[in-house]
This record gives C-alpha cells, sequence and structure tokens, in this order.
C-alpha cells in the first residue's frame, strides 16, 4: 500500500494543489494523511511517518508539498518500479549529483520532471529540464544521485521506519532534503529519480527569507562536514581546508552575485518600461479608442454567450 | 588650471560622452589628456597621473571614464569649493560610507548625483537619488561631504593627491577596485576623501558586471591588502572557518536570489507582450490598420515638409 501525506499550512493551496493530485494517483487502499503543520517542516514529516510506520503492508510513504500537485497518472507504477531494488531508500523527481550543500541545484541535476506553474504577471510556467520526454538534454538520466528536491519524496518501509527528519537542524524548511538523503546514503542506501510528472505551484520568489535559508546552508554544513565526502566543499576557486582562502572568495561571489542581482533587475524594469511604453501608445492611439465600443459590445456578447450556457 | 583626463579605449565613446562633457565645462587654460589606454586602467591612469603632475598651476585633475559626460556648467567652481579643503585629496559625485570592500555601494551611499543611461531595450534613463532633486526630493540619508569612498567613473584629484598617490598596479586588475584602492591609499595617508554635487551622466550598459571572475580576483586581492590596516582592526584575528561557512551560505543565497529576480522579470515580460500579442490580434486593430497606415504615411509627409 502507497501512503501520501502533506504538513498543510494554507488548506486552499493544498486543495488546489496537492489534494487532486493526490486524488488522482492514489489507489483504493491508499492512505492520505493531510495533517495541519506543527512547527516546523522536519517535525511535521516525523509525524507523518509515525503515521505510516505501524502501517504493516506499506510500500511507501509519498510526502508532497501543499503546492505540488502529481499529474502522472502511473505514479505508483513508476514509485514501485523504482522500489523494487531494496538498496533504494528515497526517490523524488528531482535529483543531483556531486551537491556540496542545502543549494543542491548548483550541482549537477540530473533529472526534473516537473513545471514550475506561477500567479505571479498573469500566470505562467517554467518548464525544467526533462518535464517533457522529448528532446531531453544530453545529461537528463533518472538514477542514482546525491540529493533529491523536497517537494515531493517518496520513502521506502525502511525508510520511514528507521529515519528521521533531523529536528535539530532548527529550520522551519529548508534543508531538510539533503539531511535526510545523506542520512539514507550514510545508511548504505540509494537516493534515486524516477520519471514523475509533477506540477510546482509555486511564486517566483524562490527564497523568502534568505537568513533563515542562509543559517540552514551553514547549520547542514557543520553537521555533514567530513562525515560524507564532497560536502561542505567549496564550489571552486579554493582548497576544501584553506578556510582564509574559501572566506575570502565567496565573500567576493556574494558580492558579485549581489550586484549582477541589480543588473538583472535593471534589465526587467528596462525591458518592462519598453513594453509599457508600447501598450501605452496603442491604447493612447485614435484607432484604438475609436474602436472601444466596438469592443465593449463584442465582451457584452461573449459574456450573455457564456451566461447562457452556464 | 583644471586637467581633465581619459583613458580611452574606444574613441567613438569618447568623443560622443567624455569628450562632448570636457568641451562643456573646460576652462580657457583646462589641458585635456584623451590618451589610448596602456594595458590596465590603473597603468593608464598613472600615466595620465604623470602627465597632470608636471603642471605647476595644476589645481586638481577629473580622472573619468569614456562613457561619462559631465552635465554641469558649474563643474569647475563646484570643484574648487569642494578642493577649497586642503585635507581634501579626491571628489566625486558618488560615495558611501562605512564600505568595507570594493562593493562600496554596499556601504552607506549618501550621495550621487548621477543618470545611469543606458541603450537597451529602447534606451532610458535611471536617475540615481540625487541627480534631479527639483523633481525627485533627495532622501534623508542625501548629503554631500566627506565618505570613505566614490565611484571611479568620476574622480577629481587634488595636486596633492596627484603628485603622492598611485593607482596600485601590482593589483594585477584591468578595471575594478581601483577607486575603492584609491580612496584608501588617501584616507591612509590622513587626506580626505568627498563627494560634490557634480551632475554626470553614465552612459553605460544595464549589464553591470561583465566579467565575475576578474571582479572576484580584485575584491579578494583588495581585501587581502586592506584587511590587515588598522581600519579593519576588528577583523584582525578572524574565525575563518566561521567566516568561509557563513560567506559561502550567503554567496549561494545570492545566486538563488538572482535566479528568482530573473524569473520574475521574465514572467512580468511575458505578461506585457502576451498583452501586446493580444491587442495585436484583435479584430478592431487588424480592421484599424489602414486608418494607421495613412496617418503614418501623412507625418511622415509632415516632418519631411517641415524638416526641408
Amino acid at each position: 500500500m502507497i501512503a501520501f501525506g502533506c504538513s498543510i499550512t494554507a488548506p486552499d493551496v493544498y486543495a488546489r494543489c496537492a489534494e487532486p493530485g493526490l486524488r488522482r494517483v492514489a489507489e483504493p487502499d491508499s492512505r492520505i494523511f493531510a495533517n495541519a503543520a506543527a512547527g516546523s517542516l522536519f517535525r511535521s514529516y516525523n509525524l507523518l511517518m509515525e503515521m505510516a510506520r505501524p502501517l504493516q503492508d506499506l510500500e511507501a510513504l509519498v510526502l508532497v508539498h501543499q503546492d505540488a500537485e502529481i499529474v502522472d497518472s502511473d505514479f505508483c507504477g513508476k514509485l514501485r518500479a523504482a522500489l523494487t531494488d531494496p538498496d533504494v531508500g528515497v526517490v523524488g523527481c528531482v535529483g543531483a549529483i556531486d551537491v556540496r550543500n542545502i543549494a543542491w541545484w548548483e550541482g549537477s541535476v540530473t533529472w526534473a520532471s516537473f513545471t514550475h506553474r506561477y500567479r505571479e504577471f498573469g500566470g505562467g510556467e517554467i518548464e525544467s529540464v526533462s518535464w517533457r520526454n522529448s528532446g531531453l538534454a544530453a545529461y537528463a538520466r533518472t538514477g542514482e544521485v546525491d540529493t533529491l528536491d523536497g517537494f515531493v519524496l517518496a520513502l521506502s518501509p525502511w525508510a520511514v521506519r528507521n529515519l528521521r527528519f533531523d529536528e535539530d537542524l532548527g529550520s522551519q524548511i529548508h534543508g531538510y532534503d539533503l539531511d535526510f538523503c545523506l542520512q539514507v546514503r550514510e545508511a548504505g542506501h540509494k537516493v534515486m529519480t524516477a520519471d514523475f510528472k509533477l506540477v510546482h505551484h509555486h511564486s517566483l520568489k524562490l527564497v523568502t527569507d534568505p537568513e533563515v535559508w542562509i543559517n540552514a546552508h551553514m547549520k547542514v554544513a557543520d553537521k555533514w562536514e567530513g562525515r560524507m565526502p564532497g560536502i561542505g566543499l567549496p564550489n571552486y576557486g579554493a582548497a576544501a581546508g584553506d578556510w582564509k582562502q574559501r572566506a575570502r572568495r565567496a565573500e567576493a561571489e556574494a558580492g558579485a552575485s549581489r550586484l549582477e542581482r541589480m543588473s538583472v533587475q535593471m534589465q526587467g524594469e528596462a525591458r518592462e518600461r519598453q513594453l509599457q511604453d508600447e501598450l501605452d501608445l496603442m491604447l493612447a492611439s485614435t484607432s484604438w479608442k475609436l474602436t472601444e465600443p466596438l469592443r465593449r459590445l463584442n465582451a457584452w456578447r461573449n459574456a450573455r454567450r457564456n451566461g447562457s450556457r452556464g | 588650471m583644471i586637467a581633465f583626463g581619459c583613458a580611452v579605449t574606444r574613441p567613438d565613446d569618447y568623443d560622443r560622452w567624455a569628450g562632448r562633457g570636457i568641451a562643456l565645462v573646460r576652462e580657457g587654460d583646462s589641458a585635456v589628456y584623451p590618451n589610448s589606454s596602456a594595458g590596465s586602467i590603473f597603468r593608464a591612469y598613472n600615466l595620465l597621473l604623470d602627465l597632470a603632475g608636471a603642471h605647476e598651476d595644476l589645481e586638481a585633475l577629473v580622472l573619468m571614464h569614456q562613457d561619462v559626460e559631465i552635465v554641469d556648467p558649474d563643474f569647475c567652481a563646484k570643484l574648487r569649493a569642494a578642493l577649497s579643503d586642503d585635507e581634501v585629496a579626491l571628489v566625486g559625485c558618488v560615495g558611501a560610507l562605512d564600505a568595507r570592500s570594493m562593493a562600496w555601494w554596499e556601504g552607506a551611499v549618501t550621495w550621487a548625483s548621477f543618470t545611469h543611461r543606458y541603450y537597451e531595450h529602447g534606451g532610458g534613463e535611471l536617475p540615481a537619488f540625487a541627480m534631479h532633486p527639483d523633481r525627485v526630493p533627495p532622501p534623508a540619508y542625501a548629503r554631500t561631504g566627506e565618505v570613505d569612498s566614490i565611484d571611479g567613473f568620476m574622480m577629481a584629484l587634488s595636486p596633492w593627491a596627484v603628485r603622492n598617490l598611485r593607482f596600485d598596479e601590482s593589483l594585477g586588475q584591468r578595471l575594478h577596485g581601483y577607486d575603492y584602492d584609491l580612496c584608501r591609499q588617501a584616507r591612509a595617508a590622513g587626506h580626505k576623501v568627498v563627494t560634490a554635487d557634480l551632475k554626470v551622466v553614465h552612459h553605460h550598459s544595464l549589464e553591470l558586471l561583465a566579467d565575475p571572475e576578474n571582479w572576484i580576483a580584485a575584491y579578494v586581492a583588495l581585501i587581502d591588502k586592506w584587511e590587515q590596516q588598522p581600519v579593519d582592526a576588528e577583523a584582525t584575528a578572524p574565525d575563518w572557518r566561521a567566516r568561509a561557512v557563513h560567506a559561502e551560505a550567503e554567496a549561494a543565497a545570492a545566486r538563488t536570489l538572482r535566479v528568482s529576480l530573473h524569473m520574475q522579470a521574465g514572467a512580468r515580460e511575458r505578461e506585457l507582450q502576451r498583452e501586446l500579442d493580444e491587442m495585436r490580434a484583435s479584430a478592431s486593430w487588424r480592421a484599424t490598420a489602414p486608418l494607421r497606415w495613412v496617418a503614418g504615411r501623412l507625418r511622415s509627409r509632415r516632418e519631411a515638409g517641415s524638416g526641408g
């Protein structure tokens, strides 16, 4: 039996995103645990694991974020296939190798079969590298990875019964995925990606509280450095043990990134201004103003037509 | 005598901007040195210092980037006023306090009387907070006066600075950090770095950082050079490991925020583009195309007539 769990802080988001996905893929005997969040995500997920643990016929516990929608009707079949190897501890749909810190996306991403759907600016979506099965990048492949993106994590029965999210890390939400994957690997089990398709309904704001994120980054590095190969190494530019050089380099990198951020913002504003000017020019044109009654009439007719259908 | 110097790598840019600005403000006796750039800006500026230093009547040397245009007719008078204090070594139009690295803008900026004119996306400008006080009242923190560092796109050097300071070519850089380093040198020698209300236009791309690796190397070299000095006494015995762990986290956060911003900008652009496309595809817009064509023809004929 495949169980599903979700920690909910915004019930409307769960109802709009995660719930339809769970209903889509749940099997008749599936259990769905929709819990209100209990403090941090670490603690909430531990509670979900405790609830799934006694299930005798448990095949997997799928933990999804409230804003993650599973849209793959063959989800359970694909998950069972990934878990046929008894060494597999956890499965996800996005993962990377050579991961050195909680910014796992700065490692070498091998699979990402989701699309990021946002509601800002009239809405839209940004497809990840393996969202579509056609035209895959040469590096796209499912299989063993260092870590997964935590917005969907499918845990094997072994993982449910033997591991826990580390509440000592003290973060609300960040770093739990890398830490959990490291626990799996340290115990000699595998972390795998599989071709599940998910929609992540998420704002374009990727980090809402940088200070909390930075703290999580440091805590996870402190915990795992020297304990798991690769973790805590710098991305580039300095020897692992040369802390002075690493500090210098990283402080400079942070400064450069902040400057680039300003540049991106200015470019965005300039482009927006250009399009807005074009739009304003069209809106102010005589021909657009002259034809306004026609458009109003058209909108009224459409509304009537739709109303009579409803 | 106020001299002007510029290291030129693109003669067209100099003619269009720096040269035009100098022509606006130079006085009858001003010496103007538009030199071709010899290697790094450090080296090119040192050559300009040598040339200007030979003038006995030198009051100041104004070093400016080729894409900077002085648009302030009172430039020379304002500069003389700023240099009336003998302790002042460097004057700029943008500066910040508590500048701890060559990213001086991450300190507390106190003055910025320039506008950034760009040519991408149809062109436009982004005026800094003290550029148009008549149109946009400057914020409460806006004030000219002493700062830690100024922006090097336009720096005016006192005769003392011209004769006693040099840009540090040993930093091995082509472009970055020369301004912060010279300001540190001036302050280490007991002189002042100040801002003044000098109005300039910086004709620059919106790409603020074309070569991050060089920028990072310059940043590290400058921290190495200056951090041992008493100004940063609190950092003389740092816990390097803690500092590195924090900085690496901060750098990763900054990169992620940059990606986020990029995504937001792209989404906003798509939204506006969608709106434009919908308008252009609408029946009313298409049906009135002939009217706009006729109006456009009439307008061009009218313009051609009035122009000739």
